[in-house]
C-alpha cells in the first residue's frame, strides 16, 4: 500500500514541479496569448498615437523620432524624461545645456510618447485595482470605484476647483487623497464586528450617493465655464495634456501596487473560496481584506492622480481577463497588467483623434467617454451570453 | 477501547506522518490531540437567545465523535464555535489544553480544520488547485510549494479517492464529486483535529459511502481526532466511537452509540417513535411515526 502510494506521489510531484515551479505558471499558453495580443494592440495604438496629430509628420518621420539615437543613446535625455530635470542633474552631475533635438523628436518625446505611457500606467492600475476589488467584494460588478473612491476623489476635485482655487497645483494629490479618505469612511461605516462584502458594497453606495450629491451641488457654484470644463475632464477621466510629469508621479506607486497585488494573489484566491473556508484555513480575513483593499485604492488613486476618474476600465478588464485565462488570480492579475493598458491606449486613440477623424473638428474628448461607450455594449454582450452575472 | 485503538494505530500513524512529511514530530511525541469545550454559550448577533447554551463536550483523542440532533438543535453552531468561526459569549475551547481563541489563526489552522456545510468556489479552478489551498496555513507569505506540500496534497487526493478528478474544473463536477474535492482540501490541511459539518447531506448513496469510508479510514488508521455532524443516526452510530445528542442547544446524551441510540432518546430528542434493533453493524433504527405532543 505504502509503495503504491509513494509511486503515485512521485509521478504527480514530478508533474507538479515541472508545471508549477515558482514562475512556471507564467508560461500558461492562454496567459501568453493574452499578453501577446495585448502587446500587439498597445503597439498598434501607440503607433497611431505617435504618428498622427496636429503637427503633421509622415509615419516614417514619427518613427524615426521615436527611435532617435540622440535620445535613446543619451542617458541624460532619458533620465531627464524619467526623473525630471533636477534629479537628472543631481544623478549625472551634468550642468550644461542638454544637446538640442530635432523638432519632430521633441514633439514625439515630449507630447505623444508620454501620453501613451500614461495610458499604459493608468490601464495597469485600473485593471489590477478592479480585479482586487472584485475578489474582495466577491462581486464581479465591482470596480475600483465601488468603495467610494471615485465619489471622494470627485468631491475633492470639485471643492479644489470651485472653493480652494489656490490648491489647484496639487489637484492630483488632492484627488487621490479624497479617494482614500472616502474609502476609509466606507470601511468605518461597514464595520460592525468585522465587515462583509455586502456591507462594504452597501456602505460604498451610501457614501457614493452623498458625495455625488455634494459634487453636483458644487457644480452650481462654478461660475466660470473653464472651471466647469476642467471639472468635467477630471471627473470623466482624460489623458489630454499628460506628459512626463504624470509618468513620474504615477510610476513609483504603480510599481508598488503591482508588486503587492501579485504578492497578494494567493490571498485573493483564498478569498474567492468564501469567508468560512478562508477562516478555517487560518486567514485573518479582516486584516487581509483591508490590506488588499488598501493596495487596490493605492492603484486607483495613482490612476486618478494622473487621469482623473476613468470609468469602466477597472470593471471590464478583469472580466475580459477572467474569461480568457480562468479564475486563478495570479494569472488574472498578470493578465490585467496587459489587457488594461491595451484597452486604455486603444480608447485614447479614439479620444484624441476620433473627433477630428469623424467631424474634422480639432477637438479631443475625455478618454473616459470612450471607455464608457466601449464598456456599455461589452457588458450588454456579457449579459446576453451568460446566465449568471454578479457573484464570483 | 479507544486507548487500544490509539496504541494499535500508533505505528501506522507515525509512518503516515513521515510520509506526509509532518516532520515536527508532534504526533509521535504527544499522540493524538484532544479537543475540549467547556460551558460554551454561542449565539448570533441578531438572535436574542443563544443557539448553544452551555455545552461542554470532549472529543476523545484519535477517535471519531458524532454530533446528532434535530434541525436547529445547534449542531452546526457548536461546530463553528469549536473552530473559532463564532466567538463564544461564555466558555472556552481547548486544544490540547490551550485556549483556541488565544492561538494565532494560522497556527490554529495547522491543528484544527473545519469543512463547512456549504462551500463555494470559482467554477474554473481545478481540483488539484483547490486541494493546494488546503496548504495555506503551512505556507508563509512568500513561500512557494514545498515537497511537503506536494506529499500532503497527493495523500489527501488519494485518501479522498478523487485522483481521477485531479485536473477537472470544480464547476464541472457533480455534488458528490465536489464534496470529495472539498474533503481532500480539508485533508491536505493536515490537521490533528478535523471538524466536518454534515459531509454526507445531499449526496447520493455512493458518495455518502465514499465519505463514510474516508472518515472510517481516518478513525482507524490515523491519529486525527474527528468530530462530525450527521443527520443520519444510523450512519453516525456506525461511524462514531462516541455520539453526542443535542437538542435546543443542550447536550441530552453522550456515550458510545449503543448507549445513545435508544428508543427513549429518539422519542425525546428527535420526537419520533422508532424501533431500535441492535445488529452486528451497530443499531438499526426504523422510524415509525412522528410524535405530536
Amino acid at each position: 500500500m505504502s509503495g503504491e502510494r509513494s509511486a503515485v506521489g512521485g509521478e504527480a510531484s514530478a508533474r507538479r514541479s515541472t508545471g508549477a515551479s515558482r514562475f512556471g505558471w507564467l508560461l500558461d499558453p492562454k496567459l501568453l496569448t493574452v499578453a501577446l495580443g495585448s502587446l500587439l494592440v498597445i503597439g498598434a495604438a501607440g503607433f497611431v498615437q505617435v504618428s498622427f496629430g496636429t503637427y503633421s509628420m509622415t509615419v516614417g518621420e514619427a518613427w524615426r523620432a521615436v527611435f532617435d539615437p540622440a535620445v535613446l543613446l543619451d542617458p541624460r535625455w532619458l533620465l531627464n524624461f524619467l526623473l525630471g530635470e533636477e534629479l537628472m542633474r543631481t544623478v549625472t552631475g551634468f550642468r550644461g545645456e542638454l544637446p538640442s533635438l530635432s523638432h519632430g523628436t521633441l514633439i514625439v518625446w515630449n507630447i505623444r510618447l508620454p501620453r501613451v505611457l500614461v495610458g499604459i500606467i493608468v490601464g495597469m492600475n485600473l485593471g489590477v485595482s478592479g480585479a482586487i476589488f472584485q475578489a474582495v467584494t466577491r462581486n464581479e460588478l465591482a470596480s475600483p470605484f465601488i468603495l467610494g473612491v471615485s465619489s471622494g476623489a470627485g468631491l475633492l476635485i470639485l471643492l479644489t476647483l470651485v472653493v480652494f482655487g489656490g490648491l489647484s497645483a496639487f489637484l492630483p494629490l488632492v484627488a487621490a487623497l479624497g479617494g482614500s479618505v472616502a474609502f476609509l469612511i466606507v470601511y468605518a461605516i461597514a464595520w460592525k464586528n468585522g465587515t462583509s462584502p455586502v456591507r462594504l458594497v452597501l456602505a460604498g453606495v451610501i457614501v457614493g450617493t452623498v458625495f455625488g450629491s455634494l459634487q453636483t451641488a458644487l457644480f452650481f457654484f462654478a461660475d466660470d465655464i473653464a472651471v466647469g470644463q476642467s471639472a468635467i475632464q477630471w471627473t470623466t477621466g482624460s489623458l489630454t495634456g499628460t506628459d512626463w510629469a504624470q509618468v513620474r508621479l504615477a510610476l513609483p506607486w504603480t510599481v508598488v501596487a503591482v508588486l503587492l497585488s501579485i504578492a497578494g494573489s494567493r490571498q485573493l484566491n483564498l478569498l474567492l473560496l468564501g469567508e468560512q473556508t478562508a477562516k478555517s484555513l487560518g486567514m485573518s480575513i479582516e486584516r487581509v481584506r483591508f490590506a488588499l483593499s488598501g493596495v487596490a485604492v493605492l492603484a486607483a488613486s495613482a490612476s486618478i492622480a494622473v487621469a482623473g476618474i476613468v470609468s469602466f476600465v477597472g470593471l471590464i478588464v478583469p472580466h475580459v481577463v477572467r474569461n480568457l485565462v480562468g479564475s486563478d488570480y495570479k494569472r488574472v492579475i498578470v493578465g490585467c497588467l496587459f489587457v488594461g493598458p491595451a484597452l486604455m491606449v486603444a480608447a485614447d486613440v479614439g479620444a484624441r483623434l476620433g473627433m477630428s477623424a469623424l467631424t474634422g473638428a480639432d477637438a479631443q474628448v475625455p478618454v473616459g467617454i470612450v471607455t464608457g461607450l466601449v464598456g456599455g455594449p461589452y457588458f450588454l454582450y456579457l449579459m446576453r451570453r451568460r446566465q449568471h452575472m454578479g457573484e464570483l | 477501547m479507544s486507548t487500544e485503538r490509539v496504541n494499535a494505530t500508533d505505528s501506522d500513524g507515525s509512518s503516515g506522518a513521515n510520509e506526509t512529511g509532518g516532520a515536527d514530530g508532534r504526533r509521535a511525541a504527544t499522540g493524538a490531540t484532544d479537543l475540549d469545550a467547556e460551558g460554551l454559550v454561542l449565539g448570533y448577533p441578531d438572535a436574542p437567545e443563544p443557539v448553544v447554551d452551555g455545552a461542554s463536550i470532549a472529543a476523545e483523542p484519535g477517535s471519531a465523535t458524532a454530533l446528532v440532533g434535530p434541525n436547529g438543535s445547534g449542531k452546526s453552531t457548536l461546530l463553528k464555535g469549536l473552530a473559532t468561526q463564532i466567538a463564544p459569549e461564555e466558555g472556552s475551547v481547548f486544544l490540547d489544553g490551550r485556549d483556541v481563541h488565544s492561538m494565532d489563526t494560522k497556527a490554529l489552522a495547522r491543528k484544527l480544520g473545519l469543512l463547512s456545510q456549504e462551500s463555494t468556489s470559482p467554477n474554473s479552478i481545478t481540483v488539484e488547485d483547490l486541494v493546494y489551498h488546503g496548504r495555506y496555513p503551512h505556507r508563509g507569505f512568500f513561500d512557494s510549494v514545498t515537497d511537503e506540500d506536494e506529499c500532503a496534497v497527493n495523500d489527501a487526493i488519494e485518501l479522498a479517492g478523487c485522483g481521477h478528478l485531479r485536473d477537472r474544473d470544480v464547476g464541472s463536477l457533480s455534488g458528490g464529486q465536489k464534496q470529495l474535492a472539498w474533503i481532500a482540501m480539508a485533508l491536505a490541511q493536515d490537521t490533528d483535529v478535523l471538524l466536518l459539518d454534515e459531509p454526507t447531506t445531499f449526496l447520493d448513496l455512493h458518495h455518502q459511502m465514499e465519505v463514510m469510508e474516508i472518515i472510517e479510514t481516518l478513525r482507524d488508521e490515523s491519529d486525527v481526532t474527528v468530530v462530525v455532524v450527521l443527520h443520519d443516526i444510523e450512519q453516525a452510530a456506525r461511524l462514531a466511537d462516541r455520539m453526542i445528542a443535542l437538542k435546543d442547544g443542550e447536550v441530552r446524551a453522550r456515550g458510545p452509540p449503543s448507549k445513545v441510540v435508544t428508543e427513549d432518546l429518539l422519542a425525546e430528542v428527535f420526537r419520533v417513535d422508532a424501533e431500535v434493533v441492535a445488529t452486528e453493524s451497530g443499531p438499526r433504527v426504523t422510524p415509525l411515526r412522528a410524535r405530536h405532543e
